[in-house]
C-alpha cells in the first residue's frame, strides 16, 4: 500500500531529477530513496515527548532547546512569534536572530544565529539579584518574579548573551490613529497586545508603574506552553525545523539525539556558564 | 558673595531638575536614553560619583573626630555633612534609576545577602545612621568616648562600601572592562581623593578666612588630593596598559571608546586635563595650595574630573556589544550600543546635584559648621 508519503516522495524526487537533469549536460540525478518524508515530523514526536515528560515530576525534567544553524535560513519567524506569543513590548526581545553576511563579493553569504536565553545551568545573573526575583525554577529555567523583580538591572549587566531586556513601558498602538469602520486606533487595539500569559498570568500590563513595565524580562522557554504539553512558540513556527526542544533527562528524546552529535557547541563555554541552548553546526 | 552664587546655582539647577523628576515620575524611564544593552546611564555614574564623596568625607571626618590631627580640629563635622548630604543625593541618584522605586523595601525585607547590592542597601543604610549619629553627638558631646567608638565602626565600613562599587562591578565576567581584580582596590582611592576635593572646596570657598588653621589644612588636604591622583593616574596606566596587551576584544574595544571613541573628550579633557592635571600642579605648590580660593577651585575641578571619571568606568563597558551582531539583529528604541545621556536624564542629575549644593549650605549654616572652629581655636 502506498501512503501519501511515499508517493510524494516518489513523484516529488522523479519530477525534480527530470527538471535539473537536462541543465547539467547529462549527468544523472536519481531520485531519492524514500526517507524524510516518511519519517516522523519532527514536531510531532518533539509534541510526544513533551507530553512524556510531564507526566514525570518537574525536577526530574531537564528542558533544553537544540537549533540546527545548518538548517536557519534567518527567516524570523521565531523572534516574531515570540513576540506575538508573550505580547512584547517595542525594545523587549527574548529571541532575536544575528545575522552577520560573510566573505566578499561575490563570494557572500549569510550566517544566521537565533540567541534565545541560554538558561545557564550556572547563571552570573541569579546571584546578583538583590531581592532573589531572578532564579532558576526546579525544571531548571531561569525565570523572573516580576511582582518581586526591582528593575535595578544588575542581572542585564551580568548576563553575557544579552539576553534579558527591560520593559520601558511603550506599546506599539498607544499613538495609533483613530477612524471608525476602518482603523480601531490606540485605544482598542492596545487591548490586544496586554494579555500576555507569562509565567501562567495574566499581565495586563497596564500603565507604566505595574508590572512586568519597568521589569526585565526574558526567554522563559515558554512555561506557560509547556505545561499544558504545547511546545515554545520558536519551536512550532521554525519553518524549517531548525529548533528543538526537549527533555534532557529523556534518553529517547530528539535533543538527547543531536546533541550526542559531534558538531554541537554551546555559545562562550569558556565562562563557565554552562548554557542549557546547544547549535548543531 | 561666593555663597551666594553657589546658592544661586543650587535653586537653578533645582528648578531644571523639577522638570526631570517629574518626567521620570510621570513617564517613567520611557524619555531616558539608557536601555536593554547600555543598561546602566548618568543616574549610576552620580551615584558611584556621589557615593564616593560620602565615603571620603566620612574618611577625612575621621582625622579630626578620631585620630585627634590638631590641624583638622573643627573639620570634622563639616565632613561628616558633607558626607551626609552626598550619601543622600547617591540614593536619590540611584533610587531614581530603579524600575519599581516602591519596591525598595524588598532589599530589606526579602534581600538576597549573598547580592553585592543587597550587601550595599544595608552598608548605605547603616553607615547613613552612624555618620548621622556622629555628627549629632560631635555637635552636642564633642570628643566623647560614643563618637570615638561611631567613628571606629564607621571607619571600615566607609571602606567597605566605596569597595562594594567596584566589586558590584567587578564581579561581571561578562564586562572584561570591569572584571580585573584591581577594581574594587581602586574605588576607596577614588573616594577618598574625593573626600579630600569635597573639603577643599567646603573649606577653601566657604571657610572663614580669619581660621589660622586654614593654610595647614588646605594644603594638608592638597597633597593628599595630589598623591591620590597621581595614584589614580598610576591605576588607569596599569588597567589600560595591561588590557591593551591582554588584547581581550571586548576589553580593548571599551578602552578605544574611552580614549578615542565617543567619550575621547570626556577622557582626555575633563578628567585627564581638567579633573587631574591642573589640579596636580596648582595643588602641588604651597602658595596656591594654601589659598582659599585657588584651593576651593581645583578642588572642585577635581570633583568635576572624577564625575566623569565615574561615566568613564560605567558607559564604556557597556558599549561594547557582548555578541558582535547584536547591534543590527532586532531594533526598537532603547536597544542601540550608543549612548549619550537625553535631557530628561541631565535634569535629574541637575536636581540631585542642586539638592546636594543646597543642602550642604543650608545645613552648614543652620548648624554653624564653619564658625565652631574659629571660637574653638
Amino acid at each position: 500500500m502506498i501512503n501519501e508519503a511515499s508517493l510524494l516522495d516518489k513523484y516529488a524526487s522523479e519530477a525534480f531529477a527530470g527538471l535539473v537533469s537536462p541543465i547539467l549536460d547529462g549527468v544523472q540525478i536519481s531520485a531519492a530513496p524514500a526517507s524524510d518524508l516518511t519519517k516522523e515530523d519532527a514536531l510531532v514526536r518533539m509534541n510526544a515527548e513533551l507530553k512524556r515528560a510531564l507526566e514525570k515530576p518537574a525536577s526530574e525534567r531537564h528542558w533544553v532547546m537544540v537549533i540546527d544553524l545548518r538548517k536557519c535560513v534567518g527567516c524570523n519567524a521565531c523572534t516574531v512569534a515570540c513576540v506575538a506569543e508573550n505580547k512584547l513590548p517595542p525594545g523587549v526581545v527574548y529571541r532575536p536572530v544575528l545575522t552577520e553576511e560573510i566573505g566578499t563579493y561575490p563570494r557572500v553569504t549569510m550566517k544566521f544565529l537565533p540567541k534565545p536565553c541560554m538558561q545557564c545551568d550556572n547563571p552570573p545573573c541569579t546571584p546578583v539579584c538583590p531581592v532573589n526575583a531572578t532564579y532558576k525554577n526546579e525544571e531548571g529555567v531561569v525565570v523572573v518574579d516580576y511582582d518581586q523583580c526591582i528593575g535595578c538591572r544588575a542581572c542585564m549587566a551580568a548576563c553575557p548573551y544579552a539576553s534579558r531586556t527591560f520593559d520601558f513601558g511603550l506599546t506599539y498602538t498607544e499613538q495609533l490613529p483613530v477612524f471608525d469602520g476602518a482603523i480601531v486606533g490606540g485605544a482598542t487595539a492596545a487591548g490586544y497586545e496586554h494579555a500576555s500569559k507569562e509565567y501562567g498570568e495574566d499581565w495586563a500590563r497596564n500603565g507604566i508603574h505595574e508590572s512586568p513595565v519597568g521589569n526585565v524580562r526574558k526567554c522563559h522557554f515558554c512555561l506557560h506552553r509547556v505545561k499544558d504539553g504545547i511546545l515554545p512558540a520558536c519551536t512550532t513556527t521554525c519553518i524549517g525545523r531548525a529548533t528543538y526542544f526537549g527533555d534532557r533527562n529523556d534518553p529517547d528524546s530528539l535533543v538527547n539525539e543531536l546533541i550526542a552529535s559531534p558538531n554541537v557547541m554551546r555559545l562562550k563555554e569558556e565562562l563557565g556558564t554552562e548554557p542549557r541552548v546547544y547549535y548543531v553546526v | 558673595m561666593i555663597k551666594k552664587i553657589t546658592y544661586a546655582f543650587g535653586a537653578l539647577t533645582l528648578l531644571f531638575g523639577l522638570w526631570g523628576f517629574y518626567d521620570r515620575f510621570v513617564f517613567g524611564h520611557q524619555d531616558a536614553n539608557y536601555g536593554s544593552y547600555v543598561v546602566w546611564g548618568l543616574w549610576v555614574a552620580m551615584y558611584l560619583f556621589f557615593a564616593g564623596i560620602a565615603a571620603g568625607g566620612f574618611m577625612i571626618a575621621s582625622l579630626d573626630l578620631l585620630f585627634d590631627i590638631p590641624a583638622f580640629k573643627g573639620t570634622g563635622k563639616i565632613a561628616l555633612w558633607g558626607s551626609l548630604v552626598s550619601l543622600a543625593a547617591a540614593l536619590l541618584s540611584i533610587w531614581l534609576d530603579l524600575g519599581h522605586l516602591e519596591r525598595i523595601w524588598k532589599v530589606y525585607l526579602q534581600g538576597n545577602p549573598f547580592s553585592l547590592l543587597f550587601q550595599m542597601v544595608w552598608g548605605y543604610t547603616l553607615f547613613g545612621l552612624l555618620a548621622l549619629v556622629a555628627l549629632i553627638l560631635q555637635i552636642r558631646k564633642p570628643g566623647s568616648r560614643a563618637l570615638k567608638i561611631i567613628m571606629w565602626i564607621g571607619l571600615p565600613l566607609s571602606l567597605f562600601i566605596s569597595g562594594a562599587v567596584g566589586a558590584l562591578l567587578g564581579v561581571n565576567a561578562s564586562r572584561p572592562f570591569w572584571h580585573i581584580g584591581l577594581f574594587p582596590v581602586q574605588f576607596p582611592v577614588f573616594s577618598l581623593a574625593s573626600g579630600a576635593a569635597m573639603m577643599l572646596v567646603a573649606l577653601g570657598l566657604f571657610g572663614p578666612r580669619d581660621d589660622p588653621h586654614r593654610p595647614q589644612q588646605l594644603w594638608t588636604l592638597s597633597l593628599m588630593t595630589v598623591i591620590l591622583l597621581v595614584v589614580k593616574l598610576y591605576f588607569i596606566w596599569a588597567d589600560y596598559s595591561q588590557s591593551m596587551y591582554g588584547n581581550v576584544p571586548m576589553n580593548v574595544e571599551a578602552i578605544r571608546q574611552v580614549m578615542f571613541g565617543q567619550y575621547w573628550w570626556a577622557f582626555w579633557i575633563a578628567q585627564l586635563l581638567i579633573g587631574s592635571l591642573i589640579p596636580i600642579f596648582f595643588l602641588s605648590q604651597p602658595k596656591f595650595a594654601k589659598h582659599n580660593g585657588w584651593a576651593g577651585w581645583m578642588g572642585l575641578l577635581v570633583l568635576i574630573g572624577y564625575g566623569f571619571a565615574r561615566g568613564l568606568i560605567i558607559f564604556p563597558a557597556l558599549t561594547v556589544p557582548e555578541l558582535g551582531a547584536l547591534t543590527s539583529a532586532f531594533s526598537g528604541p532603547h536597544l542601540s550600543f550608543d549612548y549619550f545621556p537625553s535631557l530628561m536624564e541631565w535634569a535629574v542629575t541637575s536636581g540631585t546635584i542642586g539638592i546636594a549644593v543646597l543642602g550642604f549650605l543650608i545645613g552648614s549654616d543652620v548648624l554653624k559648621l564653619f564658625h565652631q572652629p574659629t571660637k574653638e581655636a
